[in-house]
């Protein structure tokens, strides 16, 4: 499994890529593909809407089960990945590629770790 | 999760990586690294391999072991045969379902019974009660015998290359067999749960499960877990316990009859007794019956159905998301998820299916009874009120071997006929009608066997005069039996009648023929129909019974569409009260060569069912039908048996060189008249009774069935032709009939030699009658003859005996009648079979060679080609304006 140095990772199994000082695009980690299954469908937030960290902003459904997607951070979702409407499969070919949505404006982040911390966190 | 059961394959799922849960307190694979997706549509193109191991497994016998399952089953044991399984449902006191099962009868006394994993227990608290009542007792064997489904359209291939070619079961559902693979006793089911036409189960003891396991993966199966089993099923709208049958979301228990297997599953016959739930089932059937009359004033046995729902806005449906139409909740999703699916293009036979994939949101929901197919609803999704349809069905698998995913599409409204002026259309008609009669007269090598071109003078004479005319005629007592004819203007007509019986009773070789019958099918109608009225001329204050037991040749073993329930015998024949079924049973056939009777096993089969009609005859045929030795029997037996032999394929072969009906015994012949006999198309019927035979008075029924039975106009045009065509075959027989079967040899030979896989018995040459089979390969047919057809080569793909259905098909039936009589010998059809080897092995584009092999041959042979008799033709053709 794949962990790429430059990102940050929340115990929700979210990543963080930060662009600038307030602006991040979050997406799932692959773990968190892996342990969905195959996805088959993504619920997106709509730009303009505010969220808060640790806090549901979006839901993604494998062929099993429905499960939410916590944000890592607070702030204004400025920008979605419509792709993967109709590719939700996408998260799961490649889920760091694969951006959910960029949030701009960024406040707060919830407790974030570093690619070792966050494989050292999976592996218990 | 170490109080979790494990099965057999435990460590190989472990090993291949699986993602193991617990599923009914059973620790099984959900999914493989491959993950659902994949193993789903692995499935549905190749062969997906399940671990079905879980599941309970019982074995029940003993002296009341069928009185037992009776009792406690809602199916009709005694409907299953030796090798056949059914599908059941446990039924409780209040007509809800404890479970549902499937029933195998590998072995004359012993059932097994297998049920779902998770009710295991719970069925066998309630089986073992019941069972004290009775002498018969249960062993369960879920630990001793390993479970494998293998399902997939490569399923069979892979199976076959275990059971070392021997065939795996009879091409249809539910279908059983004990074979050895590899020095394992295997026992084989032709049943699964995900809806594939190709899909069987395989049981082995324990010690051989990993054996068998990985035996089928090098042979290109991939395992896959229970989410893509459930998806299977979901898209084959197959139920599952504790979601579409059990108990609903809101916890009420669902009727069995809310399930839409229930109909097949659920079985009033008086053979099951009082069995339990049979009071409230009568009940949920009688308002079952109501609903699907669309009378819904009285839904209190059964609210509520279960039905396929597909959702047409973006999202996933979920089991428990309520329904709604408008404002009410109508009910719930019961199964739901996304599921994936093959694109294709292309229409009816040409559809492809793509590489590239879909998914869709379907499942299954419990909604109010009035809802009805096509109906717009909407589901509850997360809050969200969604766009979702009611459609007839999620899958189909009507065209093996692939299951074809149906997508929801309203029907789209059929233009009108465009107005204006016709003229250009009606040349445009022409102009086509011209281009295709020059191309199939000229171009065409035609191979057919179930036609053959009529001559010139029957063409003529069936588009003159009395082709307009009626001439209804009925014979009169009080005149002796003499005809009276309803119209004027008739005399010719009934000169020609009664010309072409007498040609007809001397060709068949019988006392008397009926020839207004326009079809053979309709011959074969008109004779059942007969049978059954001459049954019934004794007590006309009731009911008429229906016949049974009837002997035919099965359908997908050759046996003719006209003499099967599902066309000619439809209204006549009986069901069968212990069974269920139509009251059929099929000549048994060789088992080294499927296209022959068993003449052994058909005379235990006659002792056994004492068929009150026996029915020789087929489409696919390649033999002689033993007629003389089943007559021989039959009178030994004493039997009042009636002996009739559809000839519609063979009709023109009666004679020397095939078969004298009549003279090996039979009662009644019916025939076409435009397969091996030289058209047009019309029917025939020969029956051997005498004035004075206690018979003669179902020829009478007959001749009264035919008319006004059958037909008011008769079709005097092609009536007329039919008599040429009785006189150049009474003429011509000898030496056509002698040249069609020793072409069918000959060509039979060459295309052996060629290296295409003949089939038949090479001791006869393969073939005794017009026809020669090639086998090109599974579901391979259809593609060969369309590839044919460009080629300018018509023949037709058929299924043979081993295969599910006619997409299914890999053979190619073929018939030298034809071309026989447009004057191709043994060198002509060597030539033939060396073009066809071309097209068919190497995929050459032969359409040339045909059109030169074909140049030669365009004048008819076995005619009257005498120049007084072309010149009167000319003259008929001028003066009539034809």
């Amino acid at each position: 499994m794949n962990f790429p140095a430059e990102l940050k990772y929340s115990k929700d199994h979210e990543w963080v890529k930060t662009i600038d000082e307030t602006t991040v695009l979050v997406g799932i980690t692959d773990f968190a593909q892996s342990e969905l299954g195959d996805l088959v469908f993504i619920n997106l937030p709509q730009p303009g809407d505010e969220v808060t960290a640790e806090e549901s902003f979006c839901d993604v459904e494998s062929v099993k089960a429905v499960s939410d997607v916590m944000s890592p951070c607070t702030g204004v979702v400025a920008e979605v990945n419509g792709e993967l409407e109709d590719e939700p499969q996408m998260l799961n070919e490649d889920p760091y590629g694969a951006w959910i949505a960029k949030i701009s404006d960024v406040t707060a982040f919830g407790e974030l770790m570093t690619a070792q911390e966050y494989e050292a966190f999976i592996a218990k | 999760m170490s109080e979790l059961k494990r099965t057999q394959l435990y460590d190989v799922h472990v090993a291949a990586g699986a993602t193991m849960v617990d599923f009914g307190g059973w620790e099984m694979p959900i999914e493989y690294p491959t993950k659902i997706v994949a193993e789903h549509l692995y499935t549905r193109h190749a062969c997906g391999i399940f671990d079905v191991s879980h599941m309970g497994r019982v074995l029940v016998e003993g002296p009341q072991a069928v009185p037992f399952l009776q009792h406690v089953l809602s199916s009709n044991v005694k409907a299953l045969d030796l090798n056949q399984a059914q599908y059941a449902i446990i039924p409780n006191e209040r007509g809800g379902a404890v479970d549902d099962a499937y029933l195998y009868r590998f072995e004359e006394e012993r059932y097994l019974l297998v049920v779902n994993a998770a009710n295991t227990d719970k069925d066998l608290a309630h089986l073992n009660e019941q069972i004290k009542a009775y002498d018969a007792k249960m062993t369960v064997i879920t630990g001793e015998w390993a479970a494998i489904a293998v399902q997939g359209p490569k399923s069979k291939e892979i199976l076959q290359i275990l059971s070392k070619g021997e065939a795996i079961t009879e091409p249809v559902k539910n279908a059983l067999n004990t074979l050895d693979f590899g020095g394992h006793t295997v026992r084989v089911a032709k049943t699964g749960y995900t809806g594939e036409p190709l899909g069987y189960e395989v049981y082995i003891e324990s010690a051989g499960a990993v054996w068998l396991w990985n035996r089928l993966i090098e042979l290109g199966a991939k395992p896959a877990g229970l989410g893509a089993r459930d998806t299977l099923r979901l898209e084959a709208c197959l139920p599952l316990y504790g979601h579409d049958m059990g108990d609903d979301p809101e916890g009420k228990e669902i009727p069995i009859f809310a399930v839409p297997l229930a109909k097949f599953a659920v079985s009033f016959s008086e053979q099951k007794g009082d069995f339990i739930g049979r009071e409230p089932l009568t009940r949920q059937y009688e308002a079952f019956k109501r609903i699907m009359n669309r009378d819904f004033s009285d839904l209190a046995a059964l609210p509520r159905r279960v039905l396929p729902i597909t959702l047409l806005d973006k999202g996933v449906m979920r089991a428990g998301m309520p329904v709604y139409k408008g404002d009410k909740q109508i009910g719930f999703v019961t199964s739901g998820t996304m599921v994936p699916y093959y694109r294709h293009e292309g229409e009816g036979l040409q559809t492809v299916i793509l590489e590239e994939t879909a998914k869709r949101s379907i499942g299954l929901a419990i909604l109010d009874s009035d809802t009805l197919e096509d109906d717009i609803v909407q589901v509850d999704i997360r809050g969200k009120r969604l766009k979702a349809v009611i459609p007839p069905y999620h899958m189909r698998v009507d065209a093996p071997p692939f299951a074809r995913p149906i997508l929801y599409r309203p029907e789209e409204e059929e233009n009108a006929a465009a107005s204006g002026d016709r003229t250009p259309k009606a040349l445009e008609l022409i102009g086509k009608a011209l281009e295709n009669h020059v191309w199939r007269q000229e171009r065409c090598v035609n191979l057919i066997p179930s036609e053959m071109t009529a001559s010139r003078a029957v063409r003529l004479l069936c588009a003159s005069d009395p082709s307009f005319r009626y001439a209804e005629h009925k014979k009169v007592k009080s005149f002796y039996d003499a005809d009276v004819f309803y119209y004027q203007g008739t005399e010719f007509i009934d000169q020609v009648e009664q010309l072409l019986v007498e040609e007809m009773k001397a060709f068949l070789g019988c006392a008397e023929a009926e020839t207004r019958c326009i079809s053979g099918q309709m011959s074969n109608t008109a004779v059942f129909s007969s049978l059954m009225d001459w049954k019934n001329r004794l007590d006309r204050k009731r009911d008429a019974k229906r016949l049974g037991y009837i002997m035919n040749n099965h359908i997908i073993k050759g046996g003719h569409l006209s003499a099967q329930p599902m066309g000619a015998l439809h209204d006549y024949i009986a069901i069968d009260p212990v069974t269920e079924r139509h009251a059929l049973v099929n000549f048994p056939v060789l088992k080294d060569n499927i296209y022959r009777i068993d003449v052994e096993e058909t005379k235990k089969a006659i002792a056994q069912y004492r068929p009150e009609l026996i029915i020789f005859g087929k489409s696919m045929v390649l033999h002689k039908e033993p007629v003389a030795a089943i007559r021989k029997f039959v009178d030994e037996m004493g039997l009042e048996t009636t002996i009739m032999y559809d000839m519609a394929h063979v009709l023109g072969l009666i004679g020397d060189y095939f078969q004298k009906p009549f003279q090996e015994g039979a009662e009644i012949v019916t025939g076409s008249t435009h397969k091996t006999f030289f058209g047009p198309q019309r029917g025939v019927i020969g029956v051997n009774y005498k004035k004075g035979d206690l018979k003669y008075g179902l020829w009478e029924t007959i001749e009264s069935r035919a008319f006004p039975g059958s037909v008011s106009n008769h079709h005097l045009g092609t009536q007329l032709g039919l008599l040429m065509a009785a006189y150049e075959m009474n003429q011509f027989k000898d030496e056509y009939q002698k040249a069609v079967v020793s072409n069918a040899k000959s060509f039979a030979k060459s295309l052996k030699a060629a290296g295409l896989d003949v089939a038949g018995d090479p001791a006869n040459d393969y073939t005794e009658t017009h026809q020669v089979i090639v086998n090109v390969g599974y579901g391979t047919g259809p593609e060969v003859a369309m590839r044919l057809e460009r080629n300018s080569i018509i023949c037709n793909y058929q299924a043979t005996p081993e295969e599910e259905g006619f997409t299914a098909s890999g053979a190619l039936r073929m018939g030298v009648n034809e071309m026989t009589r447009f004057g191709f010998g043994p060198k002509e059809f060597d030539q033939l079979a060396q073009i066809m080897a071309d097209c068919i092995l190497r995929g050459k584009e032969v359409g040339e060679d045909i059109a030169k092999l074909r140049a030669g041959y365009t004048e008819m042979k076995y005619c009257f080609n005498e120049n007084d008799v072309t010149s009167a033709l000319n003259d008929l053709a001028k003066k009539s304006g034809i």
